[in-house]
Parts: structure tokens; sequence; C-alpha cells
């Protein structure tokens, strides 16, 4: 700060010699010199704001790598001091991973895992955001269905699944059904809400504009809900993941599910760690992924 | 609560012929009941085409809820708003409000704010962005086309708002307290700057004030009411010519006079207000 303040009095101070710092400085009238000056200062606080950013994002990296190679340091440590089957170090999980992908289809797996939870999830985020706007904006379509969907937002989704595969079988369509059921709720929540709070002095502006039904749904509804939508669907990844292997695991059909069910069944701990790893990385990319449609769909949310 | 968000179908005025009256606003006998008790009480108005009205009174005399009449925002329990001979029943196309909260649409840039009347009127596409750049260019935010409203100050928020407003080309311009929501400074710009539009626009403003400076400052004629119910308390013409600025304003000798009687006439009927007992809302 001195440095900065430093070059600032260098603007024309009949003062003389020594001026007072800053004070003084502000009290001679506004010169052409101060002006730039100002600008001087203004510039380097930006640039100086800019850098403490520019490492504070740098420490944080830092931080996490650090965290991160002590946590692997950590498991393969401990894992190497356990019984296989309990525990397995690290390298002897990434040996499994690429063992599954080369040997045991994994990739197939994962690819199956990802169509179905992509299915399931579009549909569900699709009928939770219609049902969402259908409840937030009707009051009558509340009355009429809100009952239900409230009390099976209540209800574990995993206490359906069993009634759902009696009903439907063990099939695909059974498995995208369940992660759609999944999705849903927290759309409908989120969504509904957000109707519901849109800002009335809005709609107000809305009614004094004379806009119908479709043009209030397309300028202000819509548009004012996408921030609760993009929460609902964000919501959405973390439930849909849930109901993927619940519903893999239920149906031991295929998919991700499956092959950890079946190699913790067998005592492959390595092969379910390693399966879990894949898991991992396939949630943090999605929700990644969402974070990014997210800042597109509502910039203005910033 | 939810069914407020689904306004009625456009209202289906007739296309007034454009007359000479087509800004005027008649207030008969308007009465307006709340839950609590009477709003207004037997308020009769007449706005001239093209005049500037200012209307001022404290909290509570009901001053926004006559203006969200005129506005067709607001329903008339009793008595008549109409615009141009038309009784107003729902929002009016020759009409457009400016409001203190901006209204502006946040997930819309300026531009596309200040569109929207326009395409909802399906006003063709040249013709709109010709409006559309005018009214920008006349209410100074040209360069800021792009620019969401959290980008903008509030100050320019209102020069959007009033933006939005004129690109319609209404009659009847309501204003409800424009310029409350921003600083003192600020204020006195868009002041001097409605001022100086004044002069160009010629459509009939009500504008709704707590400030007796700014109802002085920019009105050709005050309204100011009473509280409990709202009712007309006085009814003066400015009699500083247009068009003016606000330092010709405060050194016009009718100003200090003017402020004064008004100051003394709302002080008087808060008085009254304290010495009486409230007006009984059984009368509903």
């Amino acid at each position: 700060m001195s440095e900065i303040t430093g070059r600032s009095t260098g603007s024309p101070s009949p003062a003389g010699t020594s001026p007072p710092p800053a004070a003084a400085d502000q009290a001679t009238p506004a010169s052409p010199k101060l002006e730039e000056s100002r600008a001087q200062i203004e510039a380097a606080i930006e640039q100086r704001l800019r850098q403490r950013s520019r490492r504070n994002r740098r420490i944080y990296l830092l931080i996490r790598i650090v965290s991160l190679i002590i946590v692997l340091a950590a498991w393969q440590y401990y894992g190497s001091k356990s019984t296989p089957v309990i525990f397995d170090p690290l390298t002897r999980v990434l040996g499994a991973l690429v063992d599954l992908f080369r040997h045991q289809g994994l990739g197939a797996a994962l690819w199956y895992s990802v169509w179905t939870f992509a299915i399931g999830y579009l549909v569900g985020v699709a009928a939770g955001v219609a049902l969402g706007m259908c409840l937030g904006a009707y009051r009558r379509a509340e009355a009429a269905v809100g009952l239900y969907v409230y009390a099976l937002y209540a209800t574990p989704m995993v206490a359906i699944v069993p009634l759902l595969s009696i009903w439907l079988g063990f099939g695909v369509l059974t498995q995208e059904l369940i992660i759609g059921l999944f999705v849903l709720f927290p759309c409908v929540v989120s969504v509904s809400y957000g109707v519901r709070n849109i800002d009335g002095d809005l709609l107000e502006v809305a009614r004094s504009l004379r806009m119908g039904r479709a043009s209030l749904w397309r300028h202000v509804l819509l548009p004012g809900t996408a921030p609760y939508i993009a929460t609902g669907a964000a919501q959405g990844v973390a439930m849909g993941l849930v109901g993927m292997f619940i519903a893999e695991i239920f149906t031991q059909l295929s998919g991700l599910g499956n092959l950890l069910e079946t190699a913790a069944q067998t005592y492959h701990t390595d092969q379910a760690l390693a399966v879990l790893l894949v898991i991992m990385a396939l949630g943090v990319t999605l929700r990644g992924l969402i974070t990014l449609v997210q800042r597109k769909v509502a910039p203005w949310a910033k | 609560m939810p069914d407020r968000a689904l306004p009625g179908a456009p209202a289906a005025a007739p296309p007034a012929a454009p007359d000479v009256a087509g800004g005027r606003i008649d207030c008969a006998n308007v009465y307006k009941w709340f839950p609590g008790g009477i709003v207004l009480e037997d308020v009769s108005l007449t706005v001239e085409a093209g005049q500037f009205v200012c209307i001022v009174g404290p909290s509570g005399c009901g001053k926004t809820t006559l203006l969200r009449m005129m506005a067709g925002l607001a329903e008339v329990d009793h008595g008549q708003v109409s615009i141009g001979g038309t009784p107003v029943n729902g929002p009016d196309r020759r009409v457009a409000v400016v409001f203190q909260h901006f209204g502006l649409f946040p997930w819309k840039t300026v531009q596309h704010n200040v569109a929207l009347p326009l395409r909802l009127a399906k006003t063709p596409r040249a013709e709109a962005d010709s409006r559309v750049a005018d009214a920008i260019r006349t209410v100074g935010l040209t360069g800021h086309e792009r620019k969401y409203p959290a980008q903008l100050s509030g100050g320019m928020k209102q020069r959007a708002g009033l933006a939005r407003a004129l690109a319609t080309a209404p009659d009847v311009l309501l204003m409800d307290e424009p310029f409350a929501a921003v600083d003192a400074q600020v204020r006195e710009v868009l002041q001097e700057d409605l001022l100086a539009l004044r002069d160009r626009l010629r459509q009939t403003i009500v504008f709704i004030t707590h400030s007796i400076d700014e109802a002085i400052t920019l009105g050709d004629r005050i309204i100011v009411m009473g509280t409990r119910p709202g009712h007309i308390v006085r009814d003066v013409l400015v009699p500083i010519e247009q068009p003016r600025t606000i330092a010709q304003v405060r050194r016009h000798p009718a100003y200090t006079d003017l402020r004064e009687e008004i100051w003394q006439q709302l002080r008087q009927s808060a008085a009254e207000q304290a010495g009486e007992p409230v007006e009984q809302a059984g009368d509903a």
C-alpha cells in the first residue's frame, strides 16, 4: 500500500518537501495530474486484487494436491498392512481396475450404466419440471395431486423398488423408471417452490404489460424458475445415481452396480474398490457437467 | 397466491380513435376498500391530456392505489376511472407504468426489457428496433443495451424502466414513486432529465411522490392527499412556467411559498387526523 500512496504524492503539491500522505493530497484541488495518478492507483489496486486471487487459487490447488497425496499414501500404507479380503492398497486396486477393464467388461458396464442413467435422468427431470411447474402455478393442480406427490416424496424411494420390479419385471425399463422416480422428486419440489416464489412485483409488471398466458410462461415463469430448475436438476444427479445403483443391485441385470455387487459377494475387495472409484468419478463428472449447464442456462444469476 | 400468476387474457379494449382527449384521465367518485377498512373515499379528479400531475401525500393515503386503478391493476370498488373517455377495466395499451421497484426482468438485457411491450404487441421487427433504440437514446442509456439489470445502478435501472414505458408511445405515463429507490444525487439528475424530456414527450403524466420538493419541481399541478381514508385535500397549479430546470424552480419566488403551503396542508390534515377518531371502516 505504501508504495502506491508514495506514487500518488508525486502530484504537484505546493506544500513542498514532505507532504503528509493521502489526506493532504486529496485536499488539493483536482488537477489533471491528480486524476491521472488516481487512475494509476486504481489500476494498481485492481492488479493487486487480481494477483491476490490468482495466488489464492494457486494455494487452494496446492492444498488440494497435498491432501490428495496424503489420502492416497494413507490408503496405500494401511491397505498393504491389511488382509486382502478386508481392504487393499491403492496399487492393487488400480491393478484390479485395469484388469476389470481388460477382461471383465467394466467398459461395457460403465457404458450401460451411463446410458440407463441418461435416459432415466432426462425423463425424470422433464416430468419433474413439468409437474413442479403445474403444482407451483396452478392452485387447483396442487389441490388435485399435491397430496400424492408429497406423500411419495416423504417415502424412501427404495421402498417402492421391490414393487416396481413385481409390476414391471427386471428389465432395463424398470431400471430407467427407478432412476426417473429418484430424480423426479427433487425436481418437483425445487421447481414448484421456484414458481411460487417468483417476484410478485414482476407478475404485476407482466399484468400491466397485458401478457397472455403463453407470454407469461415464456417471458416470466420459465426464465424466473430457471435457477430452480437447475438446482433440481443438480440434486437429481445425486439422487439419480443412488437410484441407478439400487436398481442395478436389485435387478442384478448389468451395469456398474451389478459389477460391484458381484465383486463384493465373491470377496474381490480390490475389484469392488475399483468399481467404487469409477462410480465416484462418474458422480463428480456429472456434477461438474450440471454446474456448467447451470451457468449457461441462467447467466443473469451470477 | 399462485393464481395471481395467471392474469386474464389481455383486455380487448376497442382501439380508441385518435382524439384530442386521448390522454385525459377522469376519476369520478372513486372508492376503494381493503380488508382493513376504507382506503379511498370519494376521490374525483380530472387530469387534462398532456398535463403533468404530481400526487403528494403521506404513506397510507391511497395515492398508489389511485394510480394502480388508473393503470387497471386495482379494481375500482365504486365510482369510475376513465382514460380518454373509456372506462378502465384492466391494463390498457395506451397506458404505461413506471414502477418504484423498476420492474425489470432480471433475465432480460436492457434491450430486451425495453423491447418486450412491443414484442408482446407484435410490432414489426424493424419498427420495434428503431423505437427501442429511440427510447433507449431518449433516456440516455445508449451503450448499455446488452447489460442485465443486475449490472446497472439504480438510476440506470429506472432509466431502463422509463425507456420501456416510452417505447410503446403511450398517451398516459403513470409513475409510482419512480425515484424513491435511488439516492439523492441520482434522484436530482433523473428529475432534471425528466424535466428536459417533458418538453418533447407531451404525454399525460401522473407522478406519485411523497416529496413536496419533487412535486413542485416536476408538476404542472399538485394534488395533495390526506389519509384515513385517502382523500384529496388540495389541488393546486404550480405557477412556474415549463420548460424549467431544478435551479429555476428553486430560485422562483413562488417556490418557497408553495412548499410551505403544501407542508402546512399536510401537517394540518395530519393533526386533524390525530385529533379526531378514525373513520369507521364499518360503512364498507
